[in-house]
């Protein structure tokens, strides 16, 4: 492939995000991701900290396209499905740690709650499968 | 034993200095803005370009004003003076300087340093100082814009009456590892300098190329190139579009006010400004703003924990953009390659989406450079004074949701789940203002804090503490009914983008 071809290539692989963010990335293999703390059925204090663990994927600031990685989202007491056509909602209940933070810490009011982690893409859409972690119960004192 | 008071040297033929004396002192700490992002852009230009300036311009500074460089870090200086008012002649002579070499360069070349001076009893050691004074200087040249110089309340009591110059009080301030609050003022030089100033075009050129210009006139150079205020002229408005008329952006030409500008509503303005050339002279279409008088207002709701608690807020006056910042106001700034990112969707007259805080600063900077307008974000407190426009119920209009009032998810409106809708799209608020609640989040100057506790009262942006996340206020048109709420906040990290970001810009009167 002499050189003219491979910048064109490169050319139209560099406009490819532009022309329209694939939703529905595939995730690596073998990925898993899970909250460390607290634990299911844990009775805590607010604020709570909670700690993000992911195996087979890496994490990155939104934004940074690296192949195989994302950033994490936590889902507070949402019981709605997740979609993959629609970037993920940011809000109370939805949580985005875009500077590829680990952990993190919320206000929660007393009483039982629901933490859920989601993994998702550069532009904040989940992986298709999604990478969801196991749903944690916790009971704020 | 030694009476109290006598200098008494602990071996003799030993210079006492070691011991280290303390002594009162005008302490200027400062540091280039983005000196890692230069290093990156070019690491040995910008190493060369800072040792230079420090050779040509802070040094001969300094002991021009009798002071004296304690030392220098990779992107700034400590520096101590004896007298508060050389000190802060110092630092302004510094930033006018500054303005002259950067007005050749293009924005992402830009080199502009923040200033702090404080006033503080400090332990002097033969190559170091010490103790809070000098902490309290570094904190303040922390909290400075780029270009600007912050003072404490110690350094304006003594300057005040001495150093024709503005003074904007930003109110107590909490630093960090500082337990007191400080009092911080920014230093802008006065309005008489600025007019005569005016009366000659290139003056502020001129003065930029000579590093070390009178201090007399300094100011007003420093004053006509950055910080110059509202004109007193009002602005122009623009011929009506075929737009909706009261999207109809105004234009001016930053330059040549009076001149007739050549922009037309419609017309993209994006290819006339040259890239590379910051101050190019050409129009640029400015938001429309709307000037709110202030007054004294209740901040907060029990909503929600994080609104609490309601606290009375007295805002300064100052004028808002009627509207977000739209995508065809964003595509001047990309266009002049002076903002990067953002756009998405080809509707000129949608908000910018997609643009994080760091973004929507840079805006603000080009903006203010290229109208010689100081633009910039509302604070959190000024935000939510526009948004209520005089009502205290749960949302502008009243305690119930109506139609044909706001863009959201559940807001009795027709919604798309992929965007929002155009600006002015629904009714505005009783301040004149559009999209004040759904629409696009709109960032605010203000640094995430958990609730109200120890929020400032005098409508400043409250800063320091963790600033990794930045305030959102409005809502979104993703967001449920209980989002678009006046009192309603919410924070994202500040360099991350996101579909429903977006901003307004403000103006101080």
């Amino acid at each position: 492939m002499d050189v003219g071809r491979i910048a064109f290539l490169a050319a139209v692989l560099a406009l490819l995000p532009t022309a329209g963010h694939a939703q529905g990335k595939k995730p690596g293999k073998n990925v898993h991701l899970y909250i460390i703390s607290p634990a299911d059925g844990a009775t805590v204090k607010s604020p709570v900290t909670v700690v993000f663990g992911l195996r087979g994927m890496g994490i990155t600031h939104a934004g940074d396209e690296f192949p195989n990685s994302g950033h994490h989202h936590l889902l507070i007491d949402v019981s709605t499905a997740l979609s993959l056509t629609e970037a993920m909602p940011h809000n109370k209940n939805y949580i985005h740690y875009a500077a590829g933070q680990t952990e993190g810490q919320i206000d929660l009011p007393p009483g039982k709650h629901t933490l859920q982690l989601v993994l998702s893409d550069s532009k904040h859409y989940s992986f298709n499968p999604p990478i969801v972690s196991k749903q944690v119960t916790i009971t704020v004192k | 034993m030694t009476k109290s008071g006598e200098v008494h040297p602990i071996r003799p033929g030993v210079d006492t200095s070691y011991e280290a004396p303390r002594r009162l002192a005008a302490i200027l700490a400062a540091d280039i803005a983005g000196y890692s992002r230069l290093m990156t852009l070019d690491e040995e230009g910008t190493h060369a370009r800072v040792k230079r300036y420090r050779r040509e311009l802070v040094e001969p500074a300094i002991i021009e004003h009798h002071g004296r460089l304690i030392k220098t870090t990779g992107d700034g200086f400590l520096a101590m003076f004896d007298s508060p008012v050389e000190a802060v002649r110092c630092a302004i002579v510094i930033q006018q300087s500054m303005v002259g070499r950067n007005a050749a360069l293009p924005r992402d070349q830009w080199m502009q340093f923040r200033i702090g001076v404080n006033l503080g009893d400090v332990i002097v050691e033969p190559d170091d100082i010490y103790g809070d004074g000098v902490n309290i200087a570094a904190r303040l040249e922390g909290i400075a814009k780029p270009g600007d110089v912050f003072i404490s309340g110690g350094i304006y009591e003594q300057i005040k009456n001495k150093l024709v110059c503005g003074y904007q009080l930003l109110g107590n301030r909490k630093v960090k590892n500082i337990t007191e609050p400080i009092s911080v003022y920014r230093v802008l030089p006065d309005h008489a300098t600025l007019v005569r100033a005016r009366s000659g075009r290139t003056l502020a050129i001129i003065l930029g190329v000579s590093a070390l210009a009178s201090v007399a006139i300094a100011p007003a150079a420093w004053y006509f190139a950055s910080q110059q205020k509202q004109s007193a002229a009002p602005p122009e408005q623009a011929p009506a579009s075929k737009l909706d008329s009261a999207a109809a952006p105004q234009t001016v030409s930053p330059s040549k006010p009076e001149a007739p500008s050549p922009a037309l509503p419609g017309t993209p303005q994006v290819a006339v400004i040259p890239p590379a050339s910051p101050s190019a002279l050409q129009p640029v279409v400015e938001p429309e703003m709307v000037t709110l008088l202030g007054g004294k207002f209740a901040m907060g709701s029990n909503n929600d924990p994080s609104e609490r608690p309601i606290h009375q807020v007295d805002i300064k006056p100052f004028a808002l953009s009627k509207f977000p910042i739209t995508v065809r106001q964003w595509k001047q700034c990309v266009a002049a390659n002076a903002c990067a990112g953002g756009v998405t969707g080809d509707d000129d007259d949608a908000p910018v989406t997609n643009v994080s805080w760091s973004d929507a600063q840079q805006f603000t900077e080009w903006l203010s450079q290229v109208t010689q307008k100081q633009y910039r974000l509302p604070s959190e407190a000024e935000w939510e004074y526009a948004a209520r426009a005089g009502a205290s119920t749960k949302y502008w209009w009243g305690d119930q949701l109506q139609p044909g009032m706001v863009n959201c998810n559940g807001c009795n409106e027709a919604y798309d789940a992929m965007k929002p809708t155009k600006v002015g799209s629904f009714k505005p608020n009783a301040f004149g203002l559009y999209d004040m609640g759904g629409g696009v989040d709109q960032w605010v100057s203000d640094c995430w804090h958990r609730n109200y506790q120890g929020a400032p009262v005098d409508g400043s942006p409250w800063l320091g503490a963790d600033c990794s996340s930045h305030v959102l206020r409005s809502g979104s048109w993703r967001s449920d009914p209980n989002y678009v709420r006046p009192s309603s906040r919410n924070y994202y990290d500040t360099n991350a983008r996101n579909q429903t970001l977006g901003f307004r810009v403000a103006q101080s009167l």
